[in-house]
């Protein structure tokens, strides 16, 4: 006999040992089985979300999810990320395209970072004159607008990319796929808060003549960097990888430090200060291989495991493995949490950027109590962070078999959120972000924590629901 | 089964000129039996004129503007906290008070779950529940339409579940106990309302001593006057396996029963199974299923015990397919079916011919006579009952009567279940004329209210009727069977711990 | 300075789950008892009956669920030895907690029936368990009383169903050792438990005989020989009670769950109590084997 019943509980029972029952519901049957001295573990139960009952009905009765899910949540996991180059944006784009970050947008819904940015990726391209006829071209659809989630890239905030910049290259060695990456400007004015001003188009303008060539060099030198590796390694040193790169930027800096001396000699100390001056150089390699992992897991039918979680400064997206390239959206939040100098919440943008990738593949604010220190960024104690990562796994379908949180005894980091989990508890992915200023050209005024509009989830529930079998 | 949705029923309409308040939590959830002792321990406080706790429903809402609150804008997953009272702010913050207690898993077994470390999140799913470490069971009493999300949890975990909530559709009942039949797991239930696994009881169940009857069950109620009466006996039980009242209906063709049955015969501490059925009609189609082996053939009324047999199909009624899908299941154990229905044995007849197969000695199954006879001449008899399939027994061996079921799903919204709450028989009591005879049954054990005698034995008292009170309990249940028939003894009624015995007496009260 | 008067204390009404062993004490008419012993998880009592067990265990939480416990569905009080507690009447008294019992579990659960191919198989692992002492000893590690003659006169006398041997034995090792339960009633409770449950599962007649006599032999005086907890095990396993370890052992003989994990946790009970009723348990098994195959 193999049942469980048999073999565990009947036999279990009579022995006195009886097993722990789950309960979920009514609180006075738990307490009537407490009363016995049979141990429970009570359910914190609450009923799904308003109007998800249906559709979570039809989703967790299809007989593919739990096979889909595990194969999607899998891939997502088992994904061998390497940066192994840099290339130009150019050879990834389409002529006239500009990409940027969150689901597809229009000039016209554009929040103010989000136009900054596209004037000064103008500006950089020598496509208009100033920062008028920029405007003009864009709003008369001079350019096309591309999300870069739909061109196997990712970009923060902004995440505007034009044809000149230089990507990272980051290879799936699991599965195959290739994902890309704009390159880190630093903190301060930069494009990605949507700041063009002549020293941040001489800054992008370097990046493209000095930093890009010189990497590109060097990592033809050290061959493939192993991310997975890498950013384990970060993880157990502090960073969350989302708000907090300074462990994995100093790793990666190791690495590459001769390499681009060798390469580059002429120019690497620029590079390497440069390098060293900005904790958050990584982020964007470290989005490049979580977009590598979560595209892995895409298009599994039946699945119900998020691939992309992302923000256009106007609307928040999701994607789903089960539903193909559909994005669903909400309204994207304006992120709580500590301001710079005298900016407040007032100057805030809505949430903004592709780097929630970070959390869609189990870091940034799904690892938070891997870094204590975070919480000086984002506002609340280090109890907060612990939290916030144990109540992740309520909404994932697995622990990261290589991202540990030492803190944690060693557990995996949550990855792999499930709509329906979403649904079910009401609980919204935690996000770690900055946060961008309002006025194009601003820059960073902050950074914090941000909630997720809840009708992204949903209604890629009820897609689901429609497609399910 | 279903403990009821909580509303409260006294609006007490004086707008005494006292202030008065709702408060709205949103999105907090508590569950109705939580919120009705929330809600009565409030309105029970000095000062309090009117006081209701409950999820901002469309049924409260409507409630509480009947009782002269006004409702801020709501939707139903808030929680409503309405209080009109002389010291509002005391009130309010003890609703805060008894809210919070009641939210805590209290005992050593909620600290060891996640020792008390800081960020400690408890668990939001039944997945979530079930990867935390080893467990035995699960128990779902939620909401009928969630019902099934964590049953399907607890079944892809591996886990055997029992499912006390009602109003799980039959789509769902088949697809769980299909998967739950691939993964090797027990489904009990949907709408189980009684299990008892090695000793523990869960639902509505008695406290029973351990011993050689194993009981699979389609009727929570059945199953409880049963293993009682077998308690009375001296006669201890296995396990009581409930299925749910649809399981042997020819849609779901006994997946559950069937599993149950084979869990038993191959628990060495089970000597013998009794298998309950709800009378036809009573659920969806249960019908006669007979005990077949050896040669040896258990028609539903001739007592007889298959030993080392087989469940063979059989009979009439709606229960053909159910009957067929038990054909051929051989068992090792010796059978005895406790079907209910026209011309077949009660519980209390099957209980004695699982006694005379165990060469045990029938007991007098105890009884309280009246202590004086009816006051004018019984005319008709009135089943006030909490148990469904208590009250088709009761329907069939009185053999006429008006019959209401308070356990049904028309009763229980809106309030908690009658084995918890008592004020709707207490109101159906207090109308009942002189020449009516009131039967009713009292069920103890887990889960039932502490005391039910407390609140029914003054309106046994009141009542113009003449009372027969069929009281189903162990001695070893917390409520104390006896302290509970010298109750009801004491306010007149004539006690009964046999239900077919009550239901005859009332009978012969005509 | 402590206050003699009869401080009037209102009782906290508790509830937990309890062995069928108790429940003929428990439902008796009250009586006085003592605590006997104070644990972090357990409490034992000495309740003034002549009925057994006469020493009831109240414990909580991880602690080993004896044949005579009863389990506490919450904390323990703060109880110190000598205090006077009362049982009966369906309840037990015990500092200020009123206890009373809302499960029953059976010590000494049925293990229906069994082939004696298959109780061989389980006798090589007991009878040798890794890091067992000299071959043919059967003495688990950590075993109290290794290479007692005693025990191998109780071992051979067994086997060979020889009565005398076996009671000169049992005479000898009643009360043998330190502690609250000596070694020797250890092995012989193991040994009781064993023939009396694996006799009747494998419908061997003898063994069963044998675990009545030797029921009669260590009962017949315990309460004088050994210490009052140790005579209550005695008296359970005479009645093949035992705790939930023991029994997934000769579960684990007799097939129904994985042996070895089973024996694993048996060996972790107390210094040296697990290991010595594993040995009972093998002296047990062996007797089985043997006198089925003499049938």
């Amino acid at each position: 006999m193999t049942s469980l019943l048999s073999a565990g509980l009947l036999s279990a029972g009579l022995l006195s040992a009886v097993p722990r029952v789950i309960t979920v519901g009514a609180g006075v049957l738990d307490e009537a089985l407490r009363a016995q001295a049979v141990p429970t573990t009570p359910v914190s139960w609450r009923p799904p979300l308003p109007g998800t009952a249906e559709a979570l009905a039809a989703v967790l009765a299809d007989p593919r999810r739990r096979a889909a899910n595990e194969l999607a949540v899998g891939r997502l996991t088992g994904a061998r990320p390497y940066l192994v180059g840099l290339r130009r944006a150019s050879e990834v784009l389409a002529a006239g395209t500009f990409l940027h970050a969150g689901p597809p947008i229009t000039w016209e819904r554009a929040s103010g970072p989000m136009r900054g940015a596209l004037i000064g990726a103008m500006l950089l391209e020598g496509l208009a004159a100033d920062e008028r006829a920029a405007g003009d071209a864009l709003a008369a659809g001079a350019v096309a607008l591309r999300p870069c989630h739909e061109h196997g890239a990712v970009g923060p905030m902004a995440g505007v990319v034009s044809p000149s910049m230089w990507l990272f290259e980051v290879r799936d060695e699991e599965h195959g796929g290739t994902a890309y990456c704009s390159l880190n400007e630093g903190l301060g004015k930069v494009l990605r808060y949507g700041a063009y001003g002549p020293e941040v188009l001489e800054r992008l303008r370097w990046m493209d003549r000095v930093l890009g060539p010189a990497l590109a060099a060097a990592l033809e030198r050290t061959g493939p960097i192993d991310l997975r590796a890498l950013i384990a390694q970060a993880l157990q040193m502090g960073d969350e990888l989302h708000n907090r790169n300074r462990a994995a930027t100093s790793l990666l800096l190791r690495e590459l430090a001769p390499a681009v001396v060798e390469a580059a000699p002429g120019d690497a100390a620029a590079v390497l200060r440069f390098i060293n001056g900005n904790d958050h150089f990584f982020l964007n390699v470290g989005m490049a291989a979580g977009k590598a992992a979560t595209d892995a897991a895409r298009d599994v039918p039946g699945s119900s495991l998020v691939v992309a979680m992302a923000r256009n400064g106007t609307d928040f997206g999701v994607q789903v493995s089960g539903l193909g390239g559909r994005w669903f959206t909400g309204p994207a939040g304006v992120p709580d949490g500590l301001y710079l100098g005298s900016y407040g919440p007032a100057d805030a943008n809505p949430d903004i950027g592709d780097s929630t990738i970070t959390e869609t593949s189990g870091l940034g604010g799904f690892a938070m109590a891997a870094a204590p220190a975070i919480v000086r960024f984002v506002g609340g104690e280090v109890a907060d962070a612990v939290r916030a990562t144990r109540s992740m796994y309520e909404i994932t379908l697995a622990e990261h078999p290589a991202y540990q949180i030492p803190g944690l005894g060693f557990r995996g980091t949550p990855v792999g959120i499930d709509v329906t989990l979403v649904a079910r508890t009401g609980l919204l992915p935690v996000v770690n972000t900055g946060i961008a200023g309002r006025v194009a050209g601003t820059g960073q005024v902050g950074a914090g924590l941000v909630e997720p509009p809840v009708e992204a989830f949903t209604s890629a529930l009820l897609a689901l629901a429609e497609v399910s079998k | 089964m279903s403990l009821g949705q909580h509303g409260t029923s006294e609006g007490r309409r004086e707008m005494s000129g006292l202030p008065q308040a709702v408060l709205v939590r949103r999105g907090a959830y508590h569950d109705s039996v939580t919120l009705m002792r929330v809600s009565r321990a409030l309105s029970e406080l000095p000062g309090v004129a009117a006081a209701m706790v409950a999820m901002a429903t469309e049924l409260n809402v409507s409630i509480l503007r009947e009782m002269g609150f006004t409702v801020p804008e709501s939707d139903p997953g808030d929680l409503l906290i309405a209080v009109r009272a002389a010291g509002l702010d005391a009130a309010v913050e003890e609703a805060g008070r008894l809210l919070a207690a009641s939210h805590r898993p209290s005992g050593e077994y909620a600290e060891s779950a996640e020792s008390g470390e800081s960020g400690a999140q408890p668990p939001l799913t039944t997945r979530s529940a079930a990867a935390r470490g080893p467990a035995g069971l699960v128990l779902v009493s939620t909401p009928g339409e969630y019902a099934f999300f964590e049953a399907l949890d607890a079944v892809e975990a591996g886990l055997p579940v029992m499912i006390f909530s009602d109003g799980v559709t039959l789509a769902a009942e088949r697809r769980l106990k299909e998967l739950a039949e691939a993964r090797g797991v027990l489904v009990m239930g949907p709408d189980c309302g009684t299990a008892v696994i090695g000793g523990a009881g869960l639902g509505f169940a008695n406290v029973l001593t351990p011993g050689p009857v194993g009981v699979v069950a389609a009727s929570g109620t059945g199953a409880q006057q049963v293993t009682c009466l077998l308690d009375w006996a001296g006669v201890g039980v296995s396990h009581v396996l409930g299925v749910g009242g649809r399981d042997l209906s020819a849609e779901v063709g006994g997946l559950s029963t069937r599993r149950a049955l084979r869990l038993l015969d191959e628990d060495p501490a089970t000597e013998l199974i009794v298998l309950i059925s709800k009378p036809p009609g009573a659920g969806a189609g249960s019908g006669a299923v007979a005990g077949a082996g050896s040669g040896a053939v258990a028609g539903a009324g001739s007592g007889a015990v298959a030993g080392g047999g087989a469940v063979a199909g059989g009979g009439a009624g709606a229960g053909g397919g159910a009957a067929r899908s038990l054909a051929g299941e051989a068992l090792s154990t010796p059978l005895v079916p406790a079907l209910l229905g026209p011309g077949a044995p009660d519980l209390t007849q099957a209980t004695e011919q699982v006694l005379r197969a165990l060469g045990r000695p029938v007991p007098e199954w105890p009884c309280w006579p009246a202590r004086r006879g009816p006051r004018a001449a019984p005319k008709r008899i009135r089943g006030l009952y909490a148990g469904g399939t208590l009250s088709a027994e009761a329907a069939a061996v009185a053999g006429q009567g008006e019959f209401t079921d308070f356990g049904d799903d028309a009763y229980t919204r809106g309030r908690a279940h009658p084995m918890i709450d008592p004020a709707l028989r207490v109101e159906a009591l207090a109308r009942a004329g002189d020449r009516d005879v009131v039967l009713m049954d009292v069920v103890l054990g887990h889960g039932a209210d502490l005391d039910p005698a407390a609140v029914l034995a003054p309106a046994v008292a009141r009542t113009p009727a003449t009372v027969v009170i069929s009281l189903i309990g162990t001695e070893g249940d917390p409520q104390d069977l006896h302290r509970q028939a010298a109750a009801f003894h004491e306010a007149g009624a004539a006690v009964f711990t046999s239900n077919a015995q009550a239901a005859r007496h009332a009978r012969s009260l005509l | 300075m402590t206050v003699s008067t009869h401080a009037r204390r209102t009782r906290v009404h508790v509830t937990g789950a309890a062995s069928t062993a108790v429940r003929p004490v428990l439902e008796s008419q009250r009586r006085p008892a003592r605590v006997l012993a104070v644990f972090p998880a357990g409490v034992y009592l000495e309740v003034r009956t002549e009925l057994e067990p006469s020493v009831i265990a109240v414990i909580t939480g991880q602690a080993t669920r004896l044949p005579n416990s009863v389990l506490l569905a919450g904390p323990l009080p703060h109880v110190t030895v000598g205090d006077d507690a009362a049982v009966g009447d369906r309840v037990i008294e015990l500092g200020p907690l009123s206890l009373s019992v809302r499960r029953w579990w059976d010590p000494a659960p049925p293990l229906g029936r069994l082939d004696s191919a298959r109780l061989a198989r389980a006798a090589a692992l007991l009878g040798a368990p890794p890091g067992a002492g000299p071959a043919g000893t059967g003495a688990p590690p950590g075993a109290g009383l290794a290479g007692n003659g005693a025990v191998a006169l109780l071992a051979g006398s067994c086997a060979k169903g020889w009565l005398l041997g076996m009671v000169t034995a049992a005479e000898q090792l009643v009360g043998l050792g330190p502690g609250l339960t000596p070694s020797g009633d250890d092995v012989l409770a193991g040994l009781l438990v064993a023939l009396r449950h694996l006799g009747l599962a494998t419908g061997t007649e003898p063994a069963v005989r044998l675990a009545d006599w030797l029921a009669a032999t260590v009962t017949y005086d315990a309460r004088t020989r050994t210490t009052p907890l140790s005579a209550t095990l005695l008296h359970c396993a005479a009645r093949g009670e035992a705790s939930p370890e023991v029994i997934a052992v000769l579960r684990g003989a007799a097939g129904r769950q994985p042996l070895e994990p089973a024996l694993r946790h048996l060996y972790r009970l107390g210094h040296t109590s697990g290991a010595d009723l594993a040995q009972g348990i093998a002296i047990g098994v062996t007797s089985v084997l043997a006198l089925s195959a003499a049938t």
